[in-house]
């Protein structure tokens, strides 16, 4: 019997579990997916917003801003990377400075830290491919960001090794309560015991209530939103995170530096009716293309080398439904944790956790609790004495598998095996960055399917992409059929 | 480690080069991140090669062959399974630092640098095509390289998107290899491959080729597999015609859309890039901003033949044996401009500096031309004017100048028009 079983390993998922972990619980994540942080959290801005955006008063605006500082924390235990930035929400004119104001105001009773306006002349001294015909921007320098997936492998790690267990692959086809537990089925076939369950299934946060519940307090309207990501080496191209003014349709296209170096451009934001659909659009592309210029000088389009679409599990309510099921005690919902999820994902762990659930009243903290988590090492970014110093311990750092990224077969190898290990291409480039360079795995992708098939002792036949059956190769070649 | 020339990749390119200084009698390192010497000449098997310098026809191994043997027979120095991950020049040397399994990170110094790296695959992400991001879409480069090197085949159900070379022999191949090939697509009018290939690899096996088409839309199954694609007609301005479309089940989509020349590593050098060529900017001895620093083959300008490689290469690596002769030189430079119907010109500047270096220039036309007038002009002065049959932008022309009959204060134009 668990304490707790959390369902979906994203962004929320992750990090509950890493918050849970610091109390005497035994507690499983259960994730449909072959890896963590594989939806949403995979494919968004990046950004730990201040919190000057969301309406007053809102879980939102209160736990933006509290979760954005506590990523300071969260960067010093976990080794999570953070790109301490800043940002400029930007106007062009009077009307657009009037509304820039009125967010100023927000900002102000959202208590964000730090924030001010400032000229087109001083704005552009620190952000020197600012747009022209910028007039005035508000500028917050609380504003950052990060790499969320790692964020969530950072915390599942962690929650991991302080005892939380973690299974992939395994969608919960059903949940039935008795006898004062809860009953999840996993993939049809196994059945676990829960006292609690916590559902942070993001945009099947909805279907998965509906499993237990008649009457789900909120239903999950996805929305999808479409990025260009611009190559690493226009690094500084922009210091800050640029956003237009916000509309009713979301924060519109931004120009977000990421931790690694590239750029990313967009989203654009349209309701839609399949919750899997992360198609991209010539609309969408299009749209990105034409307002992104709006916000700076001579964007470096022809560096483009990739484009994605993410879905955001936003809900018929205009805040993070938070809260334990009417129907059913200890069951507990985080529904239409769209944006400013990330941002408050750390506030969000810790309110379940000790406001809603109140878990002190019923579990003990653990004494043995380890907060930290070392750093992976990027074996290209240590100094050349470092370095040598590896080589001569583990010969592999000198094998150059991914050379956009310059990643090493130590990495790799040890991404394979690492406690949260991962054994396809994505899950590699996930951990890694092996093949998201320039050429976009064009020159690694069979170094690592390689690496990855011997490492695992299996024929490259049988290495995934992702999920398990999404293989790379159909056949060998002239076999006898 | 001191060297005279470190020339950087051991395909077409490097080994021709690394041949030419050695003749030189210069001393020469190869360096190479694959495990053997060749490139991807390795992995094309079929036939082609070698027309141009030998007058006899190889497959790519076979033709790697015989620069590598000779490369042997010369005893020249080089390292495989060796990445070079940090390149600069301090004062008037190179320096770079190697990474490998062997020996890990190294430092060399050089007088000289041959950049032979070749070139990358446009890959989904340099293009927009809407929809799914299934597994089964991957470069035509790729797919031939797990087909004719590892053995495995990407799928059994292909289409493929842009009719560049890569594109038009992986037709063939996975056809051979018992695929059902649908159709070849290609968003301009005419084919951007050889037509050689296009008789050879499409016509030949009844494959049809889609001018005018694009795919605009991918779908994938519940494995995240390619599942289906959608071709298009486009009108003369590229945009999709409403009602043409034309839905194909297929596992797999090869990507065919263009090779860029690899010049990352230039990146922490001061070299002045070339918008047309997506390379940098070289003079007639292919030499850039930087002295000393050679670029040759596909890194410098994407051809359609290895010869072709090779030839430039050697002149690379001559003109670096003689720069280590004499690497102080007084440089008088004119540029050389793409005028009318030219994509692009290379080189882009002629250096007085390199009397000994000939003076030979390639160009790729803009559009189909039956019958075309090449001119090049400087001032008043009509150097040249050639007549050229069936220029098409797949096949590069090359023309050469004497350095004598040029004057050092005007910059060149050269310009390609249509006659009757």
């Amino acid at each position: 019997m668990y304490d707790f079983i959390i369902i979906g390993a994203g962004i929320i998922g992750s990090i509950i579990a890493r918050e849970l972990s610091k109390y005497q619980v035994k507690a499983i994540v259960l994730e449909k997916e072959n890896d963590v942080a594989n939806v949403q959290t995979l494919a968004n801005s990046a950004i730990i917003h201040s919190g000057h955006n969301p309406e007053p008063n809102t879980l939102k605006a209160k736990f933006n801003v509290l979760g954005n500082k506590l990523y300071d924390e969260l960067e010093k235990e976990l080794n999570i990377p953070i790109l301490h930035c800043g940002a400029f929400v930007v106007a062009h004119n009077k009307e657009e400075e009037e509304h820039l104001l009125e967010l100023y105001e927000n900002a102000k009773i959202n208590n964000v830290p730090e924030f001010e306006l400032l000229d087109y002349k001083k704005a552009v001294k620190s952000e020197p491919n600012l747009s022209k015909n910028t007039t005035k921007v508000l500028s917050l320098p609380t504003t950052k960001v990060t790499n969320p997936w790692e964020v969530a492998f950072a915390c599942m790690e962690n929650a991991m090794e302080n005892g939380i267990e973690f299974q992939k692959n395994a969608e919960v086809t059903n949940i039935k309560y008795r006898d004062k537990h809860f009953i999840i089925t996993i993939n049809n076939q196994t059945k676990l015991e829960s006292l609690a369950v916590i559902n942070a299934a993001g945009v099947n946060s909805d279907d998965l209530a509906h499993m237990i519940e008649k009457d789900t307090p909120f239903y999950i309207r996805p929305r999808k939103g479409e990025y260009f990501v611009i190559d690493r080496r226009v690094k500084g191209f922009i210091n800050h995170i640029l956003y237009p003014l916000p509309t009713d349709a979301g924060k519109g296209v931004l120009l977000t530096p990421q931790v690694h170096g590239e750029i990313l451009i967009g989203p654009n934001s349209l309701y839609i009716d399949d919750k899997y659909n992360k198609s991209v659009t010539f609309e969408g592309l299009d749209y990105v293309k034409k307002n992104a210029p709006a916000l700076a000088e001579n964007i470096p389009f022809d560096k483009i080398i990739h484009s994605f679409a993410g879905v955001r599990a936003s809900s018929n309510i205009d805040d993070f439904y938070i809260g334990e099921s009417k129907e059913y005690k200890r069951l507990y919902h985080l529904g239409g944790i769209d944006s400013p999820g990330l941002s408050a994902a750390p506030a969000i762990a810790k309110y379940l956790l000790e406001d809603i659930i109140k878990i002190k009243q019923s579990y003990n903290k653990k004494n043995n609790f380890n907060p930290y988590r070392k750093k992976r090492i990027e074996f290209h970014r240590l100094p050349l004495n470092e370095q040598l110093e590896l080589i001569k311990q583990y010969p592999t750092y000198g094998n150059i598998i991914c050379k956009c990224e310059k990643i090493t077969e130590k990495e790799i190898v040890d991404a394979i095996h690492s406690k949260l290990g991962s054994d396809t291409i994505k899950g590699i480039k996930k951990r890694t960055r092996a093949g998201s360079g320039l050429c976009q795995g064009g020159y690694c992708e069979e170094k690592v399917m390689k690496i990855i098939a011997r490492e695992t002792s299996r024929s490259p036949l049988d290495t995934a992409y992702d999920s398990p059956k999404s293989k790379i190769f159909k056949a060998e070649t002239k076999v006898e059929e | 480690m001191k060297r005279d020339i470190i020339v950087i990749g051991g395909g077409a390119s490097g080994l021709a080069a690394a041949i030419s200084v050695k003749k030189e009698g210069k001393d020469v390192l190869l360096i190479e991140r694959e495990e053997r010497l060749g490139g991807i000449l390795n992995q094309c098997i079929h036939n082609g090669f070698g027309l141009e310098v030998f007058k006899e026809e190889y497959t790519g191994p076979e033709y790697a062959d015989i620069y590598i043997e000779e490369f042997n027979q010369l005893n020249i120095d080089y390292l495989v399974n060796t990445t070079v991950i940090k390149f600069n020049k301090i004062k008037d040397e190179f320096v770079l630092y190697t990474s490998s399994l062997a020996k890990g990170i190294q430092k060399y110094n050089a007088k000289s640098i041959i950049i032979s790296t070749g070139c990358y695959e446009r890959t989904r992400g340099s293009i927009i095509i809407p929809g799914d991001r299934p597994t089964g879409v991957i470069t035509a480069g790729s797919a031939q390289r797990y087909l004719n090197i590892d053995g495995y085949m990407v799928g059994k159900r292909v289409f493929i998107l842009g009719s560049g070379d890569i594109g038009l022999i992986m037709a063939r191949r996975m056809y051979l290899e018992g695929a059902e090939v649908l159709g070849v697509a290609e968003l301009m009018p005419y084919s951007n491959g050889l037509t050689r290939n296009i008789v050879q690899c499409l016509n030949d096996f009844d494959i049809p080729l889609y001018l005018s088409h694009t795919v605009t839309k991918i779908t994938s199954d519940e494995n995240n597999r390619l599942k289906s694609i959608v071709l298009q007609k486009v009108d003369d301005r590229f945009k999709p015609i409403e009602g043409t479309q034309k839905t194909f089940e297929v596992d797999t989509l090869l990507l065919s859309i263009g090779l860029i020349p690899d010049i990352v590593l230039l990146d922490s050098l001061d070299v002045e890039y070339d918008k047309l060529t997506k390379s940098v900017k070289v003079n007639q001895a292919l030499e850039t901003q930087v002295e000393g620093l050679f670029v040759a083959g596909n890194a410098l300008q994407v051809h359609d033949l290895a010869d072709n490689v090779s030839k430039e290469s050697e002149r690379a690596g001559y003109n670096a044996a003689k720069y280590v002769d004499n690497p102080k030189r007084k440089h008088k430079t004119i540029k050389l401009l793409s005028g009318e119907n030219i994509s692009y010109i290379s080189p882009q500047y002629i250096d007085f500096a390199w009397p000994e270096s000939d003076v030979i220039c390639s160009f790729r036309s803009k559009g189909k031309i039956e019958k075309g007038l090449i001119e090049v002009i400087q001032g008043e002065n009509k150097v040249l004017s050639k007549r050229l049959m069936y220029i098409v932008p797949a096949e590069m022309e090359t023309f050469s100048l004497k350095i004598e009959s040029l004057n050092e204060n005007e910059d060149i134009i050269i310009n390609l028009e249509a006659i009757k």
